[in-house]
């Protein structure tokens, strides 16, 4: 299919979704649902730009984008450190595997009652559940990654008498990129969870726990104002990191 | 040999911390000794709420398994067959899949307040996405050769369906659904435990919440369990199923 | 000894024969200047055996090339003299001490050298690689990268990613990597074994060029008779199972080697029907 062919049928989804988005319309202006539960996308979208503007979403999307990317970031290299030191060493990973694997199929928000015992509903609490709940996807790709590294690499740094720091840094780290990039979108994904389910917890002020407030108060046009810009920031994280990494990564494709 | 170093560090964790506990004699809110803990647990299996909490949750998972994981049988079935239907619901697809289900919490909430159908609800939504996905790439990469098989044999739409597209993607599908279910878990439990009060991750904040470390723990414990346990019989379930050229298929 | 070893290769002792008193000589000498030197070398992988009592003196600049048939071991002498594997029994000697490591003089060349180049690196990172484990200092790397690509024929290709670069340039990025070792021994497994017969021929001549230069020693394993004689001073022929040096030949054709003139060389000829009697009667 040719680029403009192709161009043409995005075209066409966009306008499918225009569609759907109109149909919300009809049905919240004739179908008989009180606004209440289902308020019109015009509604919803005006909420959303006077809250922009004059009204604390615009600050309560900060808070919330504060805590998600320093959770992340603090996760994410801490992630890239230990799993570099267990990867790189054949005993740390047959003695701690096993207990990796073990602590894989938790649900991640299963700890955050147990971190609460610890922390009590504070701030702190919630940036420590997101680095927490981040670092496993980025731990388990860098042990992956560094671990798995083409064996003539290896003969090449031997022959080249690398020492182990260097081996680390200019060939298993390097060659665990595609992993570790994999790793850090997907603990973004946890991260923006655990933000949204912290703040809930803990009512501190983000969008988590503003969209919560706003449907106990059945201001549904804000809740869904907020709901939107949630997703926002799933889909401009999720497509920015994908950016990067296509722009990192650009070695692997002709 | 490997299984007993791997084994190594957890047994010795759990023994630096039992005595340290008890030498220390701590009583703490928030940690408790792991033998208290194994108490806990093994009284938490016997009592009844537990298991009642247990079946809650997972009725919730399977209901949640079975809406969306169906719903995204029909659609991506819909997106196989039907490649323009594919390409014209790219965008909306793109749109609403990064939202995160516990982002829509408050909204199932408004609809129907505490209980099993929000958070059936919500699971659902989550459950659809690596169906539909998994669901779609299968159908898409059915050897054309089964297609054209269907086709001389003059079979109509629905059964060509039937006995043919939805047989060869079933592999793969199934790798789908064992996806959705560990992700209706965790759906589940979240919403448990920031508002729902029902299911064993609202069995976990009552006991944080109540300063019963050891049964918050052992309710940890329970909820692994159950995870691992679910994706065991799962894979249990795909390898009968469908044995080693299925598992080839899945790939 | 060594002027025994020299004397079973009927070859150099049907030509050299009236030299006799000469050859015994040099074989001695030859015995004092070996660079690299393999003393009753056997080796096995866990129950089978691979290399059996294998004895052979490499003159520094010496192009020895290493023939036979799969399952000769000829990689394995490779690798030893590398260091990265040990023999069970005898020992492996470079520049009169025992091999236990591999050496910053000793550079290898991999057959699949797709998988031995850094592919997260460009050209120019790549050959920096070897800079980097020498301790260049930064400012000092760059112009002799150039210089090595240029030598290698990839001047212009500095910036690409080796998955832009077609086989025989990822092949030669190879070979400016190694020679960024400034190496005094060049180690080569089947180098162009799986290039197509015109990029191996202009390689060929290539690394002839590149080495006389620099004077380097080369040890050369190939599955190819014809390259081997082409290449080389001298070619060692392995029979295989287990792995054994049957035959050492002198090539005395005169270099520069020329891919018309030399291959169309009587004594290139004869060499050539010698060396493929010899391993085929080795191999049945």
């Amino acid at each position: 299919m040719s680029g403009l062919e192709r161009s043409l049928w995005y075209l066409g989804s966009i306008a499918v979704t225009a569609l759907l988005v109109g149909l919300w319309q009809f049905v919240a202006d004739h179908g008989g649902i009180p606004p209440v539960f289902l308020p019109g996308p015009d509604k919803a979208w005006d909420a959303l730009m006077s809250g922009l503007a004059s009204g604390p979403i615009a600050k309560v999307t900060l808070a919330t984008l504060r805590r998600m990317i320093y959770g992340w970031v603090l996760a994410s290299l801490a992630g890239v450190a230990l799993g570099a030191l267990i990867g790189s060493s054949r005993q740390a990973r047959d003695y701690l595997g096993p207990t990796l694997e073990m602590i894989r199929p938790v649900p991640v928000s299963a700890f955050m009652p147990i971190v609460i015992a610890f922390l009590g509903l504070s701030g702190d609490m919630v940036l420590v559940v997101i680095a927490l709940g981040a670092i496993w996807p980025v731990l388990l790709a860098t042990v992956h990654g560094v671990s798995a590294v083409e064996p003539r690499l290896v003969e090449l740094s031997r022959m080249l008498k690398l020492g182990r720091l260097a081996m680390l840094w200019k060939i298993a780290l390097p060659n665990a990129q595609p992993d570790i990039l994999a790793g850090a979108r997907l603990g973004l994904t946890v991260s923006l969870v655990l933000t949204v389910v912290g703040e809930m917890l803990t009512s501190q002020n983000g969008l988590g726990y503003y969209v919560l407030l706003e449907g106990r108060a059945f201001h549904s046009a804000n809740l869904f104002a907020g709901v939107i810009l949630l997703g926002a920031i799933g889909l401009v994280s999720n497509l920015a990191l994908q950016a990067a990494e296509a722009r990192l990564l650009r070695w692997s494709r002709r | 040999m490997k299984t007993l170093k791997g084994a190594l560090f957890p047994v010795a964790v759990l023994l630096l911390w039992e005595i340290g506990m008890r030498a220390s004699g701590i009583q703490s809110d928030s940690l408790a000794p792991p033998s208290q803990i194994a108490v806990a647990f093994y009284e938490a299996l016997f009592d009844g709420t537990v298991l009642d909490r247990t079946a809650q949750t997972l009725f919730v998972v399977i209901c949640g398994l079975g809406i969306g994981g169906g719903l995204a049988l029909v659609f991506s079935v819909l997106m196989g067959l039907v490649p323009a239907f594919a390409r014209l619901m790219q965008f909306s697809i793109e749109v609403l899949r990064p939202v995160p289900p516990v982002a829509l919490i408050p909204v199932a909430m408004l609809i129907f307040g505490f209980g099993f159908p929000m958070e059936i609800t919500l699971c659902a939504f989550a459950c659809f996405w690596p169906v539909a996905i998994y669901g779609h790439a299968a159908i898409a990469n059915i050897e054309p050769q089964l297609l054209d098989v269907s086709r001389v044999l003059r079979l109509s739409p629905v059964a060509r369906v039937f006995k043919i597209v939805l047989p060869a993607a079933l592999p793969r599908y199934f790798v789908g659904f064992r996806l959705s279910a560990a992700v209706s878990l965790i759906i589940a439990v979240t919403v448990e435990i920031t508002i729902n009060p029902l299911g064993v991750g609202f069995e976990l904040m009552k006991a944080s919440q109540s300063l019963h470390p050891d049964r918050m723990f052992a309710m940890l414990l329970w909820i692994g369990v159950i995870g691992g346990g679910l994706n065991w019989a799962l894979l249990f379930a795909q390898r009968r199923l469908f044995g080693r050229a299925g598992l080839a298929a899945a790939r | 000894m060594r002027g025994e070893a020299i004397c079973r290769d009927h070859v150099s002792a049907r030509l050299l024969a009236p030299f006799a008193p000469l050859v015994l000589m040099t074989g001695a000498a030859v015995a004092a200047e070996a660079l690299i030197e393999f003393r009753q070398v056997s080796h096995r992988f866990g129950a089978r055996p691979v290399l059996s009592d294998i004895n052979l003196a490499v003159r520094p600049s010496e192009f020895v090339c290493m023939v036979g048939p799969s399952g000769c071991g000829k990689t394995t002498m490779l690798r030893m003299v590398a260091g990265l594997l040990r023999p069970e029994h005898g020992s492996v000697f470079y520049s009169g001490a025992p091999v236990t490591e591999p050496a910053h003089a000793v550079a290898f060349m991999f057959q699949d050298y797709s998988k031995a180049l850094l592919p997260w690196r460009n050209a120019a990172g790549n050959v920096a690689l070897a800079l980097e484990a020498s301790g260049v200092p930064r400012a000092a790397r760059q112009p002799r990268i150039a210089t090595l690509l240029e030598k290698v024929g990839l001047g212009g290709h500095a910036e690409q990613f080796p998955i832009q670069l077609s086989g025989g340039m990822q092949q030669r990025l190879q070979i400016a990597r190694c020679l960024a070792q400034e190496p005094a021994v060049l180690l080569m497994d089947e180098p162009f074994g799986a290039l197509d017969a015109m990029t191996r021929q202009s390689l060929q001549d290539e690394l002839l060029r590149i080495i006389q230069a620099s004077r380097t020693t080369a040890l050369f394993v190939t599955h190819d008779l014809e390259e081997a004689i082409y290449l080389g001073d001298r070619v060692v022929a392995l029979h295989p199972n287990p792995g054994r040096i049957a035959q050492i030949f002198e090539v005395t054709l005169p270099r520069p080697r020329n891919q018309l003139e030399t291959r169309e060389d009587p004594e290139f000829i004869r060499l050539r029907h010698e060396i493929f009697h010899f391993i085929s009667a080795g191999a049945a």
